[in-house]
């Protein structure tokens, strides 16, 4: 036995456990998700009609799905604006603090550690009780609002308890982006009259800029698949108005009409635009550090 | 100057303090308002309660099974991130040491699926669940958490061994120790500082995880905190004073969690980051 061989063989033996649970709940559901997809498959009967694209053609004129797909773009987009800015401006202001750095950061990172359903709960009590206190009793009229019942304001809702939950984590990461800029150069700065707008957007942005595309694509990936949060606040209602692309999918599969083969064919309609998003950024990022 | 300065910082602090009043509001809401009775709740949400009663939480640990879904999900998590931790190293050392193709094209594999949104695979894997018959099984779930796990672990481990001198090993090599000998005596304590990190990852992503369970676990003895949680806020869905007590309740074990590691979890986010 030549040495290479001795080596794959051992190699094999040490990757087999984590292999063998990768594959088997991983890689096969991908693999074989692509064929039900091409399926009419509805978990109760035991053959599944191969129908080719035909579950494709379908979701073309699904015109639910197109709206849950809207209603999720729209989501992520105003989420990448807001959270990303806000956390950038607490991570800036609490950066600069000499005194209570820690505590705020703590604090401001909490909710990121609750689970949204929890956190969602917590929010549909605000929305749904304590904010008609406020207009009733405070006099704070403008929260009068039907938060959950309207689907103008359920949206808006939605952003406020998403970036509740998100901000923190993005935040924590324009902070160790922010402590990597050296403290010198702001001073030098500022010595020759620089005002701190200009030494923030001519010295510290173009610095942390690695850390804000890490935080777009990381907001881009993971709330594309929003489920916690609208499950808990909203239930995707009024109606569907709110509904997201992972509710769309989960509600055809395991609510109501369990139409498997149709649900997997959406999914796969989600993966490809994620990877495509993926893809994307993978090359926008090489082509940025080429860049630098 | 100095003036101008001293006011900026009040200005600073005190939006700052204001912001996270509003940030911290609707967990405080929900404390401050769990103590009170629905009566009590209902007639004035931002009165503090008169009474500092525990009657709410005596009524929700009973009704959502407080102390076996905790439990159900302390041996979800610490199984699944056992597994996932011993599981990653083991392969991620191997991946890294040995220099073939095949351990190339084996770490491609695993890292390729880091892509694979849950959703998207979610009706299939279900299926798989189904004809492994794992449903309502903590112990099964594990498992799959540790496939789900596994990608991400055996890349950090992959990474960090990089960086870890091959001299130790071939020296205990030559001293004849085996491979297994060598992983467990020298390569695991090694391993440490990334084994901590993938660990409090982890917890956190499983103990909070709740699209998998709510689909895989119906039986409600075997459920988790947050589906126990999620099945009280539906049936008593005007009952505020009880469903605050639960979501309190069913917060507390993580706010714990983050009070004692949160050095390293804060360490955590922003070093990933960094890497990135």
């Amino acid at each position: 036995m030549t040495k290479k061989r001795r080596e794959n063989i051992s190699l094999l033996l040490f990757v087999a456990p984590a292999f063998i649970v990768y594959f088997i709940f991983k890689l096969y559901p991908t693999f074989s998700g692509i064929y039900y997809s091409m399926t009419a498959w509805n978990g109760l009967s035991k053959n599944k009609q191969f129908i080719g694209l035909a579950n494709f053609v379908e979701i073309f004129s699904d015109a639910n799905f197109w709206k849950s797909m809207l209603f999720t773009s729209k989501y992520v987009i105003v989420m990448l604006v807001v959270a990303n800015i806000i956390a950038l401006c607490l991570a800036v202001a609490i950066e600069s603090r000499s005194k209570a750095r820690g505590i705020f950061r703590t604090l401001f990172c909490m909710p990121n550690m609750i689970s949204m359903i929890i956190g969602g709960y917590m929010w549909n009590f605000i929305f749904t009780k304590v904010l008609y206190y406020l207009a009733d009793h405070w006099g704070m009229t403008f929260l009068d609002k039907s938060w959950i019942g309207d689907p103008k304001y359920a949206f808006l809702a939605i952003i406020i308890v998403s970036s509740w939950g998100i901000v923190g984590y993005l935040m924590i990461i324009y902070m160790a982006a922010l402590q990597g800029v050296p403290i010198h150069l702001i001073e030098s700065a500022s010595l020759d009259g620089a005002t701190s707008w200009q030494s923030f957007r001519k010295i510290t942005f173009p610095m942390i800029r690695h850390s804000l595309t890490i935080c777009i694509f990381w907001t881009l990936n993971s709330m594309f698949q929003v489920f916690d949060v609208i499950y808990s606040l909203t239930g995707g209602g009024p109606g569907r108005a709110t509904q997201s692309v992972a509710i769309n999918i989960y509600e055809e599969a395991f609510t109501g009409n369990i139409r498997y083969g149709y649900a997997t064919a959406k999914s796969m309609v989600l993966f490809l635009i994620v990877l495509m998003i993926t893809v994307i950024q993978i090359s926008v990022m090489k082509r940025k550090e080429q860049e630098l | 100057m100095k003036k101008k300065k001293q006011v900026n910082n009040i200005i600073v602090y005190t939006s700052l303090s204001l912001l996270l009043l509003f940030w911290l509001f609707p967990i405080l809401m929900a404390l401050m308002n769990s103590f009170k009775s629905n009566s009590e709740l209902l007639s004035n949400v931002m009165a503090l309660p008169t009474t500092f009663k525990l009657d709410n939480y005596h009524r929700t640990i009973e009704k959502m099974h407080y102390l076996r879904s905790f439990f159900n999900t302390v041996l979800l998590s610490s199984l699944s991130v056992g597994m996932m931790i011993i599981f990653s190293a083991m392969a991620g050392w191997r991946l890294c040491r040995t220099k073939t193709k095949l351990s190339q094209i084996i770490f491609a594999l695993f890292v390729f699926s880091m892509l694979i949104p849950f959703s998207s695979i979610m009706i299939p894997l279900y299926k798989v669940i189904l004809a492994l018959h794992i449903k309502n099984s903590l112990i099964g779930l594990s498992f799959v958490y540790a496939g789900f796990g596994v990608s991400m672990a055996i890349f950090l481990y992959h990474g960090f061994i990089k960086g870890i001198p091959f001299e130790l090993e071939e020296a205990a090599s030559i001293d004849g120790c085996g491979k297994i000998t060598i992983f467990l005596k020298i390569i695991l304590p090694m391993l440490k500082p990334v084994t901590v990190a993938i660990a409090i990852s982890n917890v956190l992503w499983v103990w909070n995880d709740f699209l998998l369970p709510l689909i895989t676990l119906s039986n409600n003895k075997k459920y988790s905190l947050l589906l126990s949680t999620n099945i009280l806020f539906g049936q008593y869905s005007s009952d505020w004073s009880a469903i605050l007590s639960a979501l309190i309740l069913s917060a507390i074990p993580v706010i714990i969690f983050y009070a004692i590691f949160q050095k390293q979890i804060l360490k955590g986010i922003g070093d990933g980051a960094v890497k990135g």
